[in-house]
């Protein structure tokens, strides 16, 4: 589904990513985990068209679209959640959902959409009127969550959506995201730094180091692995 | 001996018609710096091109209208300076802004001194065309007015200008209307998406580049639709913005960045402090108490009268 190829990007003179080579399958929950700065989020702006890639290519569903403006992407049916959650503050959240919807024309298929967000997050259903600037921290990626799912995408990317959540929040959110995995068999691409949850579910992950990829295996591989077990999994 | 009722009453319905165009004025403000938080030194520009349009289309073809020509007239500035801004932001604003700038100081400098020449360009430009002689749209809606007795005595009477009256009504109904635009509708909820959190908007499939285009070309739309009412009682000359951006700018200040309903409150608020001030203070010293207002308003309500925080505490 989605294939990132030889892709290096750089911020000015510095290199971020060089030369990423990556798949997703369709129905696949890939992880891709590494150190602070490793580019993990970089990777994710740049398959989003925020940043711009340097050199390679990123196809999904056989089109490449790094030759498709930014905004086109979630029309095409990617959806990305990105870190610190980017809800709209002075927005309510159902509207934050409208916005999540902006890529789907469908008005039927919309409404199916928000009841099963609401089913899986019920307390935004209670907040539907509420500023999302005033939800809580676990509200508000609940919402940024919610909200990529609103587009019926055929990708969802997370870029670490546990950041900065009490333990206990953070594990209702992997649920969530398990359970988008199973039982509507979305296709996911994850980046986390609680490395353990991440792994726990995924078909395959990546090890990213200072913009390379070091690694890559199913979970079995990568942790049985001995250098991610010392250092991502504390084992 | 204090100001009569009859002079009081007289003042206070002026300061509400001048009110709702100020609050026009602020509302066109707030779509470019209020939302979408792009200095535009240019605005009370703007305006003034919206006075010579809705004057020159009058004077050429909409004679046959009548008394409604100057309200079609300017419709039709805020028509061409729709495209004009719209152009303009494509052209020249989107190099100031966005993520060409490494911070927001960045590009407020760029804006700042773009703007500022946009704004240079425009008046000396009409200087150079039309020279410097003020110009007013002729109509005999300025010059009648309703006189609406006042029941305590049989001499005493309020007048009511009908151009003012008229311009006020319309410049309700448009900021209505944009209120609802920017509330109710998928686009409007869109631009308020994109002003937010560009970034995030670019995630769920907003065109941010057009939306800025078209915030800010709305913005000048306003304007020129405000300028083309205006100049039914306010004569139009290449620097008359400079007369009207000083209380554009506190006016959405005044009401709260980000909210175009706080803007037309703003406008309204300087319109009857600036009337009202003439019933106890020398003329000259009208736009003073204007800034004596905002200042106390703002020492008690930092986020203007109806900023509002959206941030947890
Ligand atoms: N806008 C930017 N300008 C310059 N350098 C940047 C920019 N964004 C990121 N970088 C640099 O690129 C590198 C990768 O950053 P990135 O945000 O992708 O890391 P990350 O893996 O997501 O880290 P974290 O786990 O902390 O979120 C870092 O060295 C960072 O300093
Ligand atoms: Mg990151």
């Amino acid at each position: 589904m989605l294939k990132v190829d030889h892709l290096s990007v750089a911020y000015g003179g510095l290199t971020a990513l060089s030369d990423i080579c990556l798949e997703v399958r369709a129905g696949e929950l890939v992880s891709v985990v590494g150190p602070n700065g490793a580019g993990k989020s970089t990777l994710f702006k740049a398959i989003s068209g925020v940043v711009r890639a340097g050199s390679g290519s990123v196809t999904f569903e056989g089109e490449d679209i790094l030759q498709t403006r930014p905004f086109q992407r979630a029309h095409a049916g990617i959806a990305h959640v990105p870190e610190g959650r980017h809800v709209f503050p002075a927005m309510s959240v159902q509207e934050n959902l409208e916005m999540g919807a902006y890529a789907l024309a469908d008005a039927r298929k919309r409404e199916e959409l928000f009841e099963r967000i609401f089913a899986l997050f019920p307390i935004l259903a209670e907040r539907r009127r509420q500023y999302a600037g005033t939800l809580s921290g676990g509200e508000q990626q609940m919402l940024a969550i919610g909200r990529g799912l609103a587009s019926a995408p055929k990708l969802m990317m997370f870029d670490e959506p546990s950041m900065g959540l009490a333990p206990a929040v953070a594990d209702t959110i992997f649920e969530r995201i398990a359970q988008l995995h199973k039982e509507d068999g979305m296709t996911i691409l994850l980046v986390e730094q609680r490395v353990a949850e991440a792994m726990e579910n995924c078909d395959r992950g990546y090890v990213l180091q200072t913009g390379r990829i070091v690694m890559s295996g199913t979970y079995e591989e990568l942790s049985s692995d001995d250098n991610v077990r010392r250092a991502y999994l504390g084992m | 001996m204090g100001p009569t009722v009859e002079h009081l009453l007289q003042t206070l319905s002026t300061g509400i018609l001048v009110g709702c165009l100020y609050g026009l004025l602020c509302v066109g403000l707030a779509f470019i710096f209020g939302i979408m938080r792009v200095i535009n030194f240019a605005q009370g520009d703007f305006m003034m091109l919206g006075m010579y349009i809705a004057v020159g289309v009058t004077l050429s073809f909409l004679g046959f209208l009548g008394a409604s020509a100057p309200f079609v007239a300017a419709l039709i500035a805020g028509i061409v300076m729709f495209l004009l801004g719209y152009l303009l932001h494509l052209l020249l604003i989107s190099r100031t802004t966005g993520m060409r700038m490494s911070t927001e100081l960045d590009s407020h400098q760029s804006q700042l001194i773009l703007t500022l020449g946009v704004a240079l360009f425009l008046q000396n430009g009409m200087l150079f065309l039309v020279g410097s002689a003020p110009l007013a749209q002729i109509s005999s809606l300025s010059y009648s007015a309703w006189q609406i007795p006042l029941l305590y005595d049989d001499v005493s009477a309020v007048f009511i200008n009908k151009a003012r009256f008229l311009d006020a009504l319309a410049a309700v109904l448009i900021s209505v209307c944009l209120f609802a635009l920017m509330r109710y509708t998928r686009m409007g909820k869109s631009l308020r998406a994109a002003a937010e959190d560009p970034e995030a908007a670019l995630y769920m499939g907003i065109d941010v580049d057009k939306a800025h285009r078209i915030a800010f070309g709305l913005g000048a739309a306003i304007a020129g639709i405000a300028g083309g009412l205006i100049v039914l009682y306010y004569p139009a000359q290449p620097y008359v913005g400079l007369d009207f951006i000083i209380i554009m700018y506190a006016g959405v200040v005044l009401g709260g960045m980000g909210s175009v309903e706080g803007a037309f409150w703003g406008g309204m608020t300087i319109g009857l402090v600036q009337q009202l001030a003439t019933l106890v203070i020398p003329l000259q010293l009208q736009n003073a108490a204007i800034f004596v207002v905002f200042v106390l308003i703002l020492l008690v309500r930092p986020n203007g009268l109806f900023g509002r925080s959206v941030e947890r505490a």
